[in-house]
């Protein structure tokens, strides 16, 4: 096993052996079945649309609260320095954080399968926009849990890590409302900034390439910063 | 000699404070080095900056030849670490721990294996292996940070404050544990308490307000010194007597206390030598007055550079 290997198994081990994964997967889920139930008795329409647009407002808050304690909780009990002074790199222990928070998240939206499986069962739902709005939704936590990791790795407090990443979710998540009071050019830009902006068509069924790249640039920087966080010492 | 470390002018700067400045020194193979400072007189910041948890803000260090800076990886695979206040998993057991500090050291299969036995048994962790790390009593939880670092047999143990938080009973252990780990490692301890280093290391740096004073080869044969003020005969048979003692190593000439009596300090092998000389004294036929333990020369020295330095 090599070292990003064990780190990725510790970390992954760590989520899953605390409490905290099950019961954001509990809430998670709780909140999902709600939406998608309702949802369907009201409008009886096979479609997951508005399930996805719940999921990812859903996301905003669980991400701060998987994010927090990632390098914040480390840095307060020392582990850290017992981390970086054995013979790892810096991008390991980043990737190792990020994909083992990603699991929670896989293991979330994996247990939401159910929902479009029923409205197989029960109807002939138009799969396209179920395939993107996953897609979509595994690309936002993506670059959610990317930035919610790099400001974990510049405090020491889990609750300002926690606080800061909501705050900047949100902001980013408004973006688009608050882009479209600016004068011409400037709304264009700062509505291009909005996750809202690009994570509507995927919800809905649309596939642009400048979307998959706004996450993937986001998902980049976010774990850069943490690198360079790491290695700012 | 090879030199294990290699600390060349060494500075690190907190925004405007400086932590350490321009410290270089080296350690060569086999020896036990004692940075010896007040508490926040840059001890921790230059073990921080050798195993590159820190970077110098200028200056360079290699360890076993690699450069802390450029050659980070290599450097830290010649190290054992112990950093203060032993920061562990809680939520670990102690085995699995060990597994997995062995394994980012490059360790696998039956090499982990073993080289998990081998620390346990070194640190009679047997009993408590499979206990969860939180669990555990401060002295444990000491044992189990030393262990870790002894896992790929490193060329250079680094033990930050290694006695801190124990007591008197785990403190001697702990002591004992380095005497003997000093016989297969280059060892770098650091200390705010002066015996602690005196016991331990066979060099001593004095470190003040992030400046190196002094480094000074020390004589673990014992450095307890006692001031005895004795009546009753001539100042060269007194001598006489007090050399003739077992276990004495040096007598000072006397120094006239009046009424006849006469001060000497004598340097002894261990503390349980003055009782030996009080019996021979008295023995002898000669008055002991007053017998007490006197500062040793690192005490001396200690005082007067760090005296210095503040003035």
């Amino acid at each position: 096993m090599n070292n990003f290997t064990t780190l990725l198994a510790k970390e992954t081990k760590a989520l899953f052996t605390s409490p905290i994964a099950y019961v954001l997967i509990a809430v998670f889920l709780l909140l999902m079945g709600y939406t998608f139930t309702a949802y369907l008795f009201i409008s009886r329409t096979a479609t997951l649309v508005q399930s996805v647009f719940q999921a990812s407002m859903i996301l905003l808050l669980i991400v701060p609260v998987i994010t927090m304690r990632l390098f914040a909780e480390e840095r307060r009990n020392g582990t850290l320095e017992l981390l970086l002074t054995s013979p790892v790199r810096e991008i390991e222990v980043v990737l190792a954080k990020y994909l083992a928070s990603m699991a929670v998240i896989a293991v979330m939206l994996a247990l939401t399968l159910a929902y479009p499986i029923t409205l197989q069962i029960f109807g002939s739902p138009d799969w396209g926009p179920v395939y993107s709005g996953y897609l979509g939704l595994i690309l936002l936590a993506g670059a959610l849990v990317a930035i919610g990791l790099a400001i974990s790795a510049l405090t020491a407090n889990q609750i300002v890590a926690a606080t800061v990443s909501l705050g900047i979710f949100l902001l980013m998540w408004m973006l688009d409302s608050l882009g479209s009071l600016l004068p011409d050019p400037y709304d264009i830009f700062v509505v291009n900034l909005s996750l809202t902006a690009h994570f509507t068509p995927f919800a809905t069924g649309a596939l642009y390439l400048s979307d998959l790249g706004f996450f993937a640039i986001l998902i980049m920087l976010g774990l850069l910063f943490s690198v360079r966080a790491l290695a700012r010492r | 000699m090879p030199s294990v470390i290699v600390a060349d002018q060494l500075t690190k700067h907190y925004g405007n404070r400086v932590a350490v400045d321009s410290v270089s020194f080296e350690v060569g193979k086999g020896e036990v080095l004692g940075l010896l400072g007040p508490n926040g007189s840059g001890k921790s910041t230059i073990l921080r900056m050798l195993t590159g948890y820190l970077h110098p803000t200028s200056g360079r260090a290699r360890i076993a030849g690699f450069d802390v800076t450029e050659q980070g990886l290599e450097a830290r695979r010649r190290i054992g670490y112990v950093p203060e206040d032993v920061p562990l998993y809680p939520g670990m057991r102690v085995d699995e721990f060990l597994e997995f500090m062995g394994r980012l050291k490059g360790l696998d299969g039956r090499a982990l294996g073993d080289a998990v036995a081998r620390v346990c048994d070194q640190l009679s962790l047997e009993r408590v292996r499979n206990l969860g790390i939180g669990k555990l009593s401060r002295g444990y939880r000491q044992r189990v940070a030393i262990a870790q670092a002894l896992l790929n047999s490193p060329d250079l143990l680094i033990l930050d404050e290694p006695t801190n938080g124990l007591d008197p009973r785990q403190i001697i252990e702990v002591r004992e544990l380095i005497r003997a780990l000093a016989s297969l490692h280059t060892i770098l301890v650091t200390s705010h308490i002066l015996s602690e280093i005196e016991r331990v290391a066979t060099r001593v740096a004095i470190l003040l307000d992030g400046q190196l004073l002094t480094i000074q080869a020390l004589d673990n044969g014992g450095r307890e010194r006692i001031l005895a003020r004795i009546r009753g005969g001539s100042a060269d048979r007194i001598a006489a007597t007090l050399v003739a003692v077992a276990g004495v190593r040096n007598v000072s000439s006397a120094k006239d206390a009046g009424e006849a009596s006469y001060d000497f300090t004598v340097e002894i092998d261990d503390p349980s030598v003055a009782e030996r000389v009080a019996a021979d004294i008295v023995g002898a036929g000669f008055g002991l007055l007053s017998m007490a333990r006197t500062r040793t020369d690192l005490e001396d020295l200690f005082l007067e550079l760090t005296g210095k330095a503040r003035q």
